[in-house]
């Protein structure tokens, strides 16, 4: 009972979050609707009874990526901060037109079709055994970084310090201001 | 007896240590850190010396070697294996390559004290010096081709910065680009190889190599047409002529004097170049495996005459030098081509000796004189004293002169090519190798001596100059490393008899060690060799150990050994023709540039002097014919394939099929609607336009919309 | 009630919201966002995989993975939305342009 209750809440958080990701006007907004997006995946995870991957969710999304994504809002706010002149509905949040939303919405549709199709051949797969949990899977995953998946593992952390790197070399303020404009 | 981690690692440890420690605090340490690394170095060399030793003294059988191993890291799943072990392999000759490396590169570190003491960069020359000697180390102690490969890029790395060391100057900076460059061929080749062995052996350790050459598994594979020995020998033959300057890349190596002295006397002349040559001998199984002795002893005999050549007309000091580096090197490679495994690498030993102190010497004089240009020099002989004892004896050393340790080893080498090029019954043609050999040790004793002779010999060219220049003093960091150096130039250190051909015996069998311990890698002992973890210790007394027979071993094991008559008299006709080549060669030199009877030759053959000069024209070939001729069309041929050919047709023409359906459309809106005048028509033709315009903005959103309209289209079309 | 296809679904249109906000918002960040969005179910899926499917661990750490690399590509991306804004005072998508030519 209690996980159907979790389950039903996460769903509606993920979902009607996401839903006002897309259709808010501010982009500061947006972000804000994003973490509770996040956060509802943490709580599907938790209802998987993957726990060690819901706290990473909440611990790297909530506490890094999303904070990292206000702060570039508000860096780069300027004249875009809030959206322009709009028409449909007042529904055409920032940066966005009905074109664009239509288009975005068909093809949305296409690949929510294309999903179905697969999707339904999946048929008598979908209630499958749901055989008692895990227990704590920490240690489990520990395991499998240093064992199976250690190449991968060792790459990520290459892949980290470059992006670290690179995000280090690519914000960084040129010396030479006027050489850089083309 | 054992020998754990903690008696082998210092060796390699201990510079690696003083590079670490100069490179972050060295600034803040008194005389900038200079003192560590030449400790560090002091301690590697004792460490060595301890093994040598051993080795050396009897302890061990000659085919006794260490090899322990640990796994750096094992991504092995299932039935792919993929395990990387590093690990120490010592024999006889990695136990002689560690004393030489560590008692030169000591030397070399004593003497940059003085060289370098006003320079601005003194500290980050001794950073450079360290990890460079580090990685010779570890080279040198690898019992794998990767971690060799590892080392191999570093002293790469080294080199690179220590050409470039006065980068103020814009010929430094061309040159270590240059030096980076040309072995990054040979490196990509090695590579290549490395690859190859690999897929074969499973696995790059030596050991392994050898047992997988034992067991024929390299027999019988083919590889683009090629066997595939032949195509692996020649890939890790290629690194060598990378790294040690050989016949089609030697071209680095005399820009390369355009680092510092001492720097061009460890990297250019003592270590780093026979770390190719130490190659080629680690993987002579293979090389004879593949088949390539006779390939590797042209390619020898032609940089040994070559590049003699080349040092008759050279006026830069150091540029004599640096030619007669390739020239002896050639005669390295031509040792293993011929098939005289232990006289090559006895030459690597000397070679390193001689040509140390010579660099040393000359950068002696460089720091006395200010100059380097020989026909501004001259008399130096009572000006700098014991420079000249140091050079006179190393030059006696390379000319090949008897009783120096240049003859027992180059007459070595030059008696088994004449063997091998003559009288081993195969094709004559052969010849040319001993003819080219023979050639180029006259040109050597002949350019040596022009050097000397202009040098220290007549009177000063240039009084101001002659007149600037200080009393040379002993000093324990300026002369001594010179000295002791000389001390190892005499023949009789590394071999009793006078040729080293147990021609003439001077002392006991017991002197000849060099020639009986030094032995080219029997690979049938490797099959099912026992795999040994770090920390293994050798539970066996010592007294239990097979020990090393003195007595005669031939050393050759080139074709046909049997023919001990024709080997006996190839070695005796050898040894005379070198001792009368290199007196007639110091004569000639004594005739043209003290008497003055002979005028020097450059005037009846100015063309040809003109082509010495210019160095065979093949820095002119490289930079004119290869690069402006082959690279730089190709870089054009591709850009214009991504300017001309991708972004016209693909990204314009797209466009233009664009604007052509929007005319189409415009038409259509013009003749159907206003003529007709259907609005819903209008409508249709307006949203076409719309989705048109979208489509031909070439926006990133519009990618990502194809994108997933294709993996649509996709999933839809195959229905997976 | 709660089986695989529900998982599935809610990632399906988490999946949707996703490309709708990278195509339809001309604003940088937002298309960032959409990023998120989709990465998000992906590693829904591969932990509602490895719960029903497979029973072992290993969506878990390819889901971990994802999340890592989200991380990576998040920092990444805003670095180059701040410069861009540097150079252009603007985020709007349809400035980013400097390839095309």
């Amino acid at each position: 009972m209690f996980l159907n209750l979790l389950f039903l809440m996460s769903a509606f958080l993920t979902v009607g979050s996401a839903v006002l990701v897309l259709t808010t006007k501010n982009i500061m907004h947006s972000c804000v609707f994003l973490l509770g997006s996040l956060i509802g995946v943490a709580g599907l995870y938790a209802t998987l009874d993957a726990d060690f991957v819901a706290a990473t969710q909440i611990m790297v999304y909530v506490g890094g990526v999303v904070i990292l994504m206000l702060f570039a809002v508000m860096l780069t706010g300027g004249k875009d901060f809030i959206s322009k002149a709009q028409n449909l509905l007042g529904l055409i949040p920032t940066m966005g037109n009905k074109w664009s939303y239509s288009i975005g919405i068909l093809v949305s549709l296409v690949f929510v079709f294309t999903n179905i199709q697969l999707l339904s051949r999946l048929g008598t797969m979908s209630t499958l055994k749901n055989n008692g949990s895990f227990g704590s899977s920490i240690r489990e995953i520990g395991h499998l970084f240093v064992k199976d998946h250690i190449l991968a593992f060792e790459l990520s952390s290459v892949l980290l310090l470059g992006a670290l790197v690179g995000a280090a070399i690519i914000a960084r303020p040129h010396r030479h201001q006027g050489h850089d404009h083309d | 007896m054992e020998y754990t981690i903690g008696s082998v690692a210092p060796i390699f440890l201990a510079p690696f240590t003083a590079f670490v420690i100069n490179a972050f605090v060295g600034k803040k340490l008194p005389r900038q850190g200079d003192w560590l690394s030449v400790l560090a170095i002091f301690i590697s060399f004792l460490f060595s010396f301890r093994i040598f030793m051993d080795f050396v003294g009897g302890s061990f059988a000659t085919d006794y070697y260490i090899h322990k191993v640990f796994t750096w890291f094992d991504l092995s799943s299932g039935n792919q294996n993929f395990k990387v072990e590093m690990g120490i392999y010592i024999d006889q000759m990695t136990s002689i390559m560690l004393l030489m490396v560590t008692g030169v590169a000591t030397m070399i570190h004593l003497f940059s004290t003085w060289y370098m003491h006003d320079d601005v960069r003194y500290g980050k020359f001794f950073v450079y010096l360290s990890l460079f000697t580090s990685g010779m180390l570890g080279l040198v102690l690898s019992d794998n081709l990767l971690s060799l490969f590892i080392f191999w890029e570093i002293m790469g790395f080294c080199s690179y910065s220590l050409i470039g060391f006065y980068y103020e100057k814009e010929k430094a900076g061309d040159a270590s680009i240059k030096a980076f460059m040309t072995t990054r061929v040979g490196d990509v080749f090695l590579l290549l190889g490395m690859v190859a062995i690999w897929q074969v052996v499973g696995n790059v350790s030596f050991v392994d190599i050898y047992a997988a050459i034992a067991e024929g598994k390299f027999a019988g594979q083919q590889v683009l047409g090629i066997s595939l020995a032949t195509f692996t020998a020649f890939c890790v033959f290629m690194g060598t002529i990378g790294k040690s300057a050989q016949f089609p890349l030697q071209v680095w190596l005399p820009d390369a004097m355009m680092g510092p002295t001492p720097c061009s006397a460890l990297i250019h002349a003592a270590t780093m170049v026979a770390a190719g040559v130490y190659l080629s001998l680690r993987m002579y199984p293979l090389m004879v495996a593949g088949d390539l002795t006779h390939f590797i002893a042209l390619i020898g005999a032609i940089t040994a005459f070559g590049a003699a050549t080349i040092a008759l007309v050279q006026t830069d000091l150091k540029a004599v030098l640096a030619f007669s580096t390739i020239s002896q090197l050639g005669y390295m490679v031509m040792g293993v081509g011929v098939g005289s495994y232990n006289a090559a690498f006895m030459h690597v030993i000397t070679h390193a000796v001689f040509k140390a102190c010579l660099f040393l010497s000359a950068g002696s004089i460089i720091h006395s004189v200010h100059e380097q240009e020989m026909p501004k020099l001259g008399g130096l002989r009572k000006k700098l004293p014991f420079t000249f004892i140091a050079m006179m004896a190393c030059t006696l050393a390379i000319a090949g002169v008897p009783f120096f340790a240049g003859f027992v080893s180059k007459d070595r080498i030059l008696g088994d090519a004449l063997y091998w090029g003559l009288f081993s019954g195969q094709s004559k043609v052969w010849a040319i190798v001993p003819i080219l050999g023979f050639a180029g040790a006259f040109l050597t004793a002949f350019y040596m001596f022009r050097m000397m002779f202009l040098i220290f010999f007549g009177q000063p060219r240039d009084k101001h100059l002659y007149d600037h220049c200080h009393q040379e003093h002993i000093g324990f960091n300026s002369n001594i490393p010179l000295l002791i150096l000389t001390v190892f130039t005499l023949g009789f250190w590394y071999a009793g008899s006078l040729t080293g051909q147990n021609i003439v015996k001077v002392f006991g069998a017991k002197t000849e060690w060099f020639k009986i311990l030094v032995e080219a890698p029997k690979v049938e002992k490797f099959i099912n060799h026992p795999r040994e973890e770090f920390g293994f210790v050798d539970t066996r007394l010592k007294t239990d150990l097979p020990v090393a027979v003195y007595e005669h071993q031939s050393g050759f094991v080139g074709v046909n050994p049997e023919n001990e008559h024709g080997l006996h008299s190839a070695h005796v006709i050898g040894a005379i023709a070198s001792i009368f080549i290199a007196l007639s060669g110091i004569f000639l030199a004594y005739l043209m540039y003290v008497k003055r009877s002979v005028k020097p030759l450059a005037e009846s053959f100015r063309g040809y002097t003109t082509t010495l000069q210019n160095r065979y024209y093949f820095d002119n070939f490289y930079v004119g014919r290869v690069i402006q001729k082959g690279l730089i069309p190709f870089n054009r041929f591709l850009s214009w394939l991504d300017s001309g050919v991708y972004d016209r047709y693909a990204v314009d023409g797209w466009a233009s099929v664009n604007r052509f359906l929007f005319r189409i459309s415009k038409w259509f809106d013009d003749v159907i609607v206003d003529s007709i005048g259907v609005d819903g028509t209008g409508v249709a033709v307006n949203l076409m336009n719309l989705i048109l315009r979208i489509v031909q903005s070439g926006k990133i959103q519009f990618y990502f919309v194809v994108l997933i309209v294709t993996l649509a289209g996709y999933v839809w079309t195959f229905k997976f | 009630m709660i089986s695989l296809a529900s998982y599935l679904v809610i990632s399906m249109i988490l999946f949707a919201i996703g490309i709708t906000v990278m195509i339809a918002r001309k604003n940088i960040v937002a298309i960032l966002l959409g990023i998120e969005l989709i990465l998000n179910a992906a590693a829904l899926n591969f932990v509602a995989y490895s719960k029903f499917v497979t029973q072992n661990l290993d969506g878990h750490v390819f889901s971990l993975f994802i999340i890592v690399i989200a991380a990576a590509e998040a920092a990444v991306g805003l670095a180059i939305v701040i410069r861009f804004f540097q150079l252009k005072e603007t985020i709007h998508i349809d400035e980013a342009t400097q390839l095309r030519n």
